[in-house]
């Protein structure tokens, strides 16, 4: 009877989809939209970034690479409304718009105090409508994300949230924490930078290896390539 | 005919209920007259006359159970083939009697009479109506006979019909002074909850309301003068949404956040609500499959709660424009419920792919070590120049555009000017 018992729970089918092996990723509950990155599908459960759940992005200062990050899956999200709170800079429209991203879907809340942009974030993950929030909380505690959290499970939302490195050892309710960080190579040569991406949380076994995403666009590789040859060239000469 | 005679039913107009009606009399025939365009008041009570209505309902048991099915406040009704005879019905609370056996309290003609007429040992519409006709007239006049013979349906009923105002209006006197203008709030729960009955009577949705409040004149500051008080005594308030609704919780919300945002000079006593645009509302489609019916609230209704406490101005939409000018090249602006034909921009240009995915709003000076421009440390130039010229008489832009590395926030768009002797270095994006 034991054996039974035994051999049932080793089969992954057959728990709760919200218990999971320490070894393995979690069956995933939560719908997922891939990520647009082979490398970064495979390390997340369930293969994309989780529809209805917290994703918290790390970033040090100054650094601001989300757009790489997220865009290819944003542009796949849907029809309906992006809404942004609280960006950093201005969002580049026409670089964002070359990269897929129908320009009337960008709807950004310019809200400045963190408590404005917390209520801001709640309100446009209840409407109906709108496909994905991007927020910048540098200033959110835990239990404030955690309502965003809930929300976003409600209703079904993709949810990001990017604030800075340093809030790296405070806890989080997120489903998902990642750290990005641009990464020289030695010797310092442009077209091999990396993003470095560390995965903070996820629902299956910690992932000690930092993940290497490429930094830039195809296209952007093939100018640098280009000025570099350019480069070496006159040099040469 | 058949006619319909209510009332509202005496414990359904309990005082001090938030969302109670402003007028119930009101209301109510505002209620009936979506079901039948013959409603009148009589002695306090409402008759109706549904015979006309009933092929459009689908016949009159389906009409009456729409009709009873969600009433503004709780009723007492009756029917009968007359309106007196419904209303006696209504009044001697016996909704199944018999036109005969009616007591003569419950004609409105014969109560005057009353005393005398049961002397007679007359007590019931059929004894009386046994009565000779010439001495009845000659006894009691013309009236009664008259009142008898439209209650037996002999002689056609006609009534000054009520009709619906093309404009919601309501006056409402508040049982205290209000300081704060959020307190305001409850009475206008109550002018909303009157607004939904109009609404719904009228088949429209409200796109823009008025609240008007009046000061208390013997304040001094009661003349005081500020964006939502003109200086007469009045405030005004004015609510706008983009979609014609119905749902008086979002207005109640929206009028909420406009409220707070209102300082009282004086106290309040009476506050007014009026409707200033209105829309006729088509029926909602819903989708038949689960799927399809996603939880939430409307983009409109989002939005405008946003504007209301973070102002419009802050819900910006992106516009591309054909420019060669990086800060040109886009537009933000606030959100607007009702698009202006939109400029169509040209095609993006080509090299629109390589352009940063974020762009400062104010270029920000460089330092400048030797020859090599600093930011976070010193900056590799790895792309450019890229040329740009631009200007028209007052201003003019020569720029060389580069991408730049930086160790630690990775690719930068920087420019330096070229006019000027020093060159000066910017950085205005930063990819992402």
């Amino acid at each position: 009877m034991p054996a039974l018992a035994r051999s049932s729970l080793l089969d992954g089918h057959d728990i709760h989809a919200d218990v999971w092996h320490a070894h393995a990723l979690s069956h995933a509950a939560l719908p997922v939209l891939a990520t647009g990155d082979a490398v970064l599908d495979a390390e997340l459960p369930g293969g994309g970034w989780p529809i209805g759940a917290l994703i918290e992005i790390l970033q040090p200062p100054g650094v601001h690479s989300e757009w790489r990050l997220l865009l290819p899956a944003l542009v796949r999200s849907g029809q309906g409304p992006v809404v942004l709170v609280g960006a950093p800079q201005l969002p580049f429209a026409p670089a964002l718009a070359a990269q897929g991203l129908a320009l009337q879907r960008l709807l950004w809340v310019r809200a400045v105090a963190p408590s404005a942009r917390l209520w801001a974030c709640e309100q446009a993950l209840r409407c109906a409508e709108v496909n994905a929030v991007l927020a910048w909380l540098p200033q959110a505690r835990s239990e404030q994300l955690r309502r965003l959290q809930m929300a976003a499970a409600e209703y079904r939302k993709l949810l990001f949230v990017m604030r800075p490195a340093a809030a790296r050892d405070e806890a989080s309710p997120a489903a998902l924490r990642l750290h990005l960080q641009p990464v020289e190579t030695s010797p310092p040569k442009a077209l091999s930078d990396a993003l470095q991406l560390q995965l903070l949380k996820r629902r299956g076994p910690p992932l000690d290896r930092p993940l290497h995403l490429q930094a830039r666009s195809a296209r952007m590789n093939l100018l640098l390539a280009a000025a570099h040859a350019l480069d070496c060239s006159t040099a040469r000469a | 005919m058949h006619w319909i005679a209510v009332q509202p039913a005496p414990d359904a107009v309990a005082a001090g209920d938030a969302s109670a009606l402003v007028d119930v009399d009101q209301a109510l025939a505002w209620w009936a007259l979506q079901f039948t365009p013959l409603v009148a008041r009589v002695d306090g009570a409402l008759v109706l006359e549904v015979s006309a209505s009933e092929r459009l309902f689908g016949g009159r048991s389906v009409l009456l159970q729409r009709l009873f099915a969600a009433p503004p406040v709780a009723l007492r009704h009756a029917q009968g083939a007359t309106s007196l005879l419904a209303l006696a019905r209504l009044w001697a609370r016996a909704p199944d009697a018999p036109i005969d056996s009616l007591p003569l309290h419950s004609l409105a003609a014969a109560r005057a009479h009353l005393p005398t007429l049961m002397r007679l040992g007359c007590s019931n519409w059929g004894q009386l109506r046994a009565l000779p006709r010439a001495g009845l007239v000659r006894r009691f006049g013309a009236g009664l006979v008259d009142a008898l013979d439209r209650a037996y349906g002999t002689r056609p009923e006609l009534y000054p019909w009520l009709c619906l105002p093309e404009v919601f209006d309501a006056p409402l006197e508040l049982s205290a002074a209000v300081d704060t203008a959020p307190a305001l709030l409850f009475g206008a729960r109550r002018l909303l909850s009157q607004l939904l009955v109009w609404l719904r009577a009228r088949q429209r949705g409200v796109l823009a309301l008025e609240l008007l409040w009046e000061l208390d004149a013997r304040r001094s500051n009661a003349l005081h003068v500020d964006a939502h008080h003109l200086g007469s005594g009045q405030g005004r308030l004015e609510l706008r949404t983009a979609q014609a609704t119905q749902d008086m919780l979002h207005l109640q919300r929206l009028l909420g956040e406009q409220l707070a945002q209102v300082h009282l000079p004086a106290p309040v006593l009476h506050l007014r609500l009026r409707s200033l645009q209105t829309q006729a509302l088509s029926g909602e489609s819903h989708s038949l499959l689960p799927e399809d019916q996603r939880k939430g609230d409307s983009l409109h209704q989002m939005l405008e709660r946003l504007g209301a406490r973070l102002g419009r101005e802050q819900i910006l939409c992106v516009q591309a424009q054909a420019d060669h000018l990086p800060e040109a090249m886009q537009t933000w602006l606030p959100w607007n419920p009702e698009p202006a034909a939109q400029p169509r921009a040209g095609p993006l240009c080509e090299h629109a792919a390589l352009l940063p995915g974020w762009l400062l709003e104010l270029p920000q000076p460089l330092a400048v070590h030797g020859q090599c421009p600093q930011y976070h440390g010193p900056l590799t130039l790895l792309a450019g120049p890229q040329r740009l010229e631009s200007g028209l008489l007052d201003t003019v832009v020569l720029r060389d555009y580069f991408i730049a590395r930086s160790a630690q926030a990775g690719l930068l768009w920087i420019y330096r000017e070229r006019l000027s002797q020093s060159p000066r270095w910017y950085l205005h994006g930063i990819y992402a």
